[in-house]
């Protein structure tokens, strides 16, 4: 796990520079909620080796103090697949995660093109085209599906929630990344932020989602990881099927043109 | 309908008002629906340890049990309307094989309501005379959507009644129940791999139901045994001689075995509004629910109990019921149900109590009663009762008319 420390309390317009612990310069933009828009990097970030670790980072055994109380985190991916979008998963799957807060990062690979991918999973108005656990969703603020519209989930039975209201925090048709925050809702994830990216596999797509979350009380670290894991992943196969399906329809269409 | 429901309750040799449970409750707005009932038998202090009350999904207090001794007559009639409609629109699915086989069939009534929650996701199925001389009840609880309850309900009978001929020489229960089960979840799960439609909302949204489940408690009734088949926290009890003899044993994560057995595949239970595989699902067997195998397995657990005379009903019932309502307190209601019931008339003559498709007025009696009892303490779920009389004189009576 590439544990890495602020050295700024300022935060700039530009890109934030950390220090790493050999002194190698590292641009990385975190998913924060300071930022209201998307600031693309007009560089390319050098190469961060990410470590392959358990999904779940430990909690420190010094106590936390006010300067260590934050941290930013980049979730390993399990061995194997940190070779594909190294760059991009420390530029996007950096979370700021606090002490009572647990982050997990969930992949699938994907027989589809990534357009055909990001056609679905973009539908920030239609997340039960491809989320198994949504009944219903209806976009209650902002024109038009762009970052700071809030949609009100409707969840089907059987699951320890009811309602979740979730807000549209990046949405960039160019890199193909999505990211939502649960601000409200009948459900035990507080202080929930997800981040979902599509990186292009050969013929295939890789997605990438990894999230943030407060550790319900009575739970632990570990418990609520698998939760959440389980839901992410359970999403993921579904979406991988649609895609599927339809790059199937699509080339047996095209066969008989 | 109404007024004999209340006549019902009204009669009684030893009335035992049940003692109102007090309890706080963060509820917003209290919907206190009065019920007066009068039980013929005292719960055992035992019930205590065996109850095991579903916590309420919002982390809120437990349901609070509240019956007054005042009826409201307004709010029982308007209830009374809409369990009759459920009753009849159920009872029209039940189709009677052989008219001559009516008389031989055991009386039963059924109820099945949506309550309180959105959606309605269970089923039932009845099938007198399925096969030679035995008689099918089903009760299906679904999560998620309604789908796999609803295919449960159309063809696990058809899939049983399959395993029963092809194992007719020696015919063994636990086998055969076990193999229809297996069938069923296979079924479920080809079908959601395929892009066939379904009358739901997942023709609406999506295709791909690998998330959606549901219990399944199975009864057959022969001549001389009661056979019950049971995956998931729905349940089956038998009343004889005024005991309530549990036949199934429901499927919650942390019966010590199951835990064992999630463990074992490798699964976790996380306590998440109450114990869940994964924290996810509340019950460690199911049809379908195929993210959570191999976890949550469809395989029944089988009993098969020897019938006797001092037999007197089968209930079987969803979690909407048990949760709220004890095996005890659930056997008392029909006891005195069945009680009150006069003796039947011949066959033919007007004003005849036997239904047509073999329902019988004082267990569907039984059935509604149950399951406003059961709404009446607030169950937060589906509700559905079957509720069948095993009384041996009554089919001697009628043979001998």
């Amino acid at each position: 796990m590439l544990l890495l420390q602020h050295q700024q309390t300022h935060i700039y317009i530009a890109p934030e520079i950390f220090f790493y612990y050999k002194f190698k310069l590292i641009i990385i933009m975190p998913s924060s909620l300071h930022f209201d828009r998307f600031n693309p990097i007009t560089h390319a970030a050098t190469t961060v080796a990410i470590a392959n670790g358990v999904n779940c980072p430990k909690q420190p055994q010094a106590p936390p103090s006010s300067t260590a109380a934050r941290r930013l985190v980049v979730p390993s991916l399990s061995s194997g697949r940190g070779i594909a979008a190294p760059d991009t998963v420390a530029l996007h799957h950096a979370h700021v995660v606090d002490p009572n807060q647990c982050c997990s990062i969930v992949t699938q690979h994907i027989n589809a093109p990534v357009s055909a991918v990001w056609a679905v999973v973009r539908r920030f108005d239609n997340p039960q085209g491809y989320k198994n656990f949504v009944r219903s969703c209806h976009v209650i603020t902002g024109d038009g599906i762009r970052v700071g519209a809030v949609r009100e989930v409707r969840v089907v039975s059987g699951l320890p929630a009811e309602t979740s209201t979730e807000r549209l925090e990046i949405l960039d048709d160019e890199r193909h990344v999505i990211s939502f925050s649960m601000v409200g809702g009948d459900h035990r994830l507080r202080n929930y932020q997800s981040v979902t990216t599509l990186h292009a596999n050969g013929n295939g797509t890789l997605v990438i989602e990894s999230y943030v979350v407060d550790v319900p009380q009575g739970n632990t670290k570990e418990e609520t990881c698998v939760f959440v894991d389980t839901i992410v992943r359970c999403n993921l196969q579904s979406l991988a099927q649609i895609a599927e399906n339809r790059t199937n329809n699509c080339e047996h269409t095209a066969q008989h043109c | 309908m109404a007024g004999i429901c209340c006549g019902v309750v009204g009669e009684g040799d030893t009335p035992a008002p049940l003692e109102p449970t007090t309890r706080p409750s963060r509820r917003r707005s209290l919907d206190i629906l009065p019920l007066k009932y009068i039980a013929d038998m005292a719960v055992p202090p035992s019930d205590g340890s065996r109850k095991r009350p579903k916590l309420d999904l919002r982390d809120r207090d437990n349901v609070v049990q509240n019956c007054d001794e005042s009826t409201g007559h307004k709010v029982v009639k308007k209830e009374a309307k809409v369990e009759i409609h459920d009753n009849i629109s159920e009872t029209k699915n039940v189709t009677v094989a052989d008219a001559s086989e009516v008389e031989d069939s055991p009386k039963f009534g059924v109820t099945s309501v949506c309550g309180r929650r959105r959606d309605m996701e269970d089923s039932v199925s009845v099938r007198p005379s399925f096969t030679q001389g035995f008689h099918y009840f089903g009760v299906f609880d679904g999560h998620g959507c309604s789908h796999v309850a609803t295919m449960c309900k159309e063809r696990l009978h058809e899939i049983v009644n399959e395993e029963i001929d092809s194992a007719r020489e020696n015919l063994e229960w636990k086998l055969t129940m076990e193999n229809g089960f297996a069938r069923m979840d296979d079924e479920v799960n080809r079908r959601s791999q395929s892009n066939q439609t379904f009358t739901c909302r997942c023709e609406l949204q999506t295709p791909h139901c690998d998330a959606v489940g549901s219990t399944a408690v199975v009864a057959i009734v022969t001549p001389d045994k009661l056979v019950v088949s049971n995956c998931g926290d729905s349940r089956a009890v038998l009343c004889r001689k005024g005991v309530a003899i549990p036949l199934s044993s429901d499927h919650k994560p942390d019966r010590p075995d199951e835990l064992l057995r999630v463990q074992s595949k490798g699964g976790r239970v996380i306590y998440w509004d109450g114990p869940r595989v994964l924290g996810v699902l509340a019950m460690s067997r199911a049809i379908g629910d195929n993210y959570l195998k191999p976890y949550v397995i469809s395989e029944p657990e089988v009993t098969v109990t020897e019938r006797t005379e001092e037999d007197e009903c089968l209930i079987l019932a969803s979690d909407g019921l048990w949760d709220v309502v004890s095996n005890e307190t659930a056997c008392g209601v029909v006891r005195m149900c069945l009680k009150a019931q006069k003796p039947p008339s011949p066959p033919g003559s007007p004003g005849s109590d036997v239904a047509a498709d073999g329902s019988d007025r004082a267990c569907s009696d039984a059935s509604i009663l149950l399951t406003k009892l059961a709404l009446a303490r607030h169950s937060s779920d589906n509700v559905s009762v079957v509720v069948v009389d095993l009384r041996r004189d009554q089919r001697q009576s009628s043979n001998s008319n």
